[in-house]
């Protein structure tokens, strides 16, 4: 014994990455399946060797049924995914027009309490990031039962625009602080796949009380 | 109507249902094949196939107890349809069809 401590569980970060990404009417089957040949395996060669086997299927079963998942609903889960892009588009572009509005129409009063608008200027990264995980929770209540697989493509799809974005930056400008930004872009592909966990929780919560 | 045939993976796991029985769910086709064919299987490949098998009507399946040391949680049984018998047989036959005459051994040396 290592001293640590040893569960006749399935290793529960596994286990829960599968009950997100698997599609619903499979989520029971395949992780009872796992779980009775993790403890077999268990038994016979170990702990640690079967908790590689189980993270090595976790991760093959998403890959294969995730892909399986979009291809037998491509046109409404990429309809979810580009209808996010859209709406990412337009709530972003509010808080900048939001406070252009409100400061060319309280001009004085923004002279006067200046700390009251850098404020506002300061907390425009919050107000994307609210926009984001609404869009999120959108698209994942949109994608029905396929909600993280739209919600992490939006999330790639956004990752990989951002990423383009700013190595395109650096290479044009020759200045290499753009890429520091690059973390805090990654913040809303984070929260959008957050909102799709989020809304899978619930639907599963939801189902599972229904049939108890 | 096109006359429809299995694929290689499609093939094997229908005849791993077929030789299981009552007893094909996840973890039985998944070794069935394992053993068998001598290669690593995962089981998302299976429910992979087994989805794309049961959406083309060629298998069913059924919900079975849940069981304790599944965590409570229940098995989903799968058997082949008329349907896909004879899509099976139609494969096989294929397949004979071709390796007729072949000497493959022959070939390979």
């Amino acid at each position: 014994m290592n001293g640590r401590s040893h569960s006749a569980e399935p290793p529960r970060l596994g286990a829960w990455i599968l009950s997100l990404f698997l599609p619903a009417e499979y989520v029971e089957s395949i992780s009872g399946d796992l779980q009775e040949e993790f403890l077999q395996l268990r038994t016979k060669s170990g702990e640690a060797f079967a908790r590689r086997w189980y993270w090595r299927q976790a991760w093959k079963t998403v890959a294969r049924l995730a892909g399986r998942g979009f291809s037998a609903a491509p046109l409404s889960t990429t309809g979810a995914i580009v209808a996010g892009l859209l709406l990412l588009r337009l709530v972003h572009s509010l808080p900048d027009r939001l406070l252009s509005a409100l400061t060319d129409r309280y001009l004085f009063y923004w002279s006067d309490h200046l700390h009251a608008y850098l404020w506002l200027l300061r907390a425009l990264p919050i107000e994307y990031l609210a926009g984001s995980a609404a869009v999120g929770f959108l698209v994942a209540v949109a994608a029905k039962e396929r909600e993280m697989i739209a919600t992490t493509a939006l999330s790639t799809v956004l990752f990989a625009m951002a990423g383009v974005a700013s190595v395109w930056v650096v290479a044009s400008t020759g200045d290499s602080s753009f890429l520091w930004n690059l973390p805090r872009q990654c913040l809303d592909p984070l929260v959008i796949v957050i909102a799709g966990a989020i809304v899978r929780n619930r639907r599963s919560q939801t189902r599972s009380s229904h049939s108890a | 109507m096109a006359r429809d045939y299995l694929g290689e993976f499609e093939h094997v796991t229908v005849l791993a249902i077929l030789r299981l029985g009552d007893e094909a769910y996840g973890v039985t086709v998944r070794r069935e094949i394992a053993s068998r064919t001598n290669r690593d299987v995962s089981i998302g490949a299976v429910y992979a196939t087994l989805d794309r098998l049961e959406s083309k009507g060629y298998v069913k399946s059924r919900r079975g107890d849940p069981t304790p040391e599944r965590g409570g949680r229940s098995k989903r049984f799968f058997q082949v349809t008329a349907k896909g018998i004879l899509v099976v047989n139609r494969t096989q036959k294929a397949f004979e069809s071709m390796i007729e005459g072949l000497d493959l051994v022959r070939s390979c040396g």
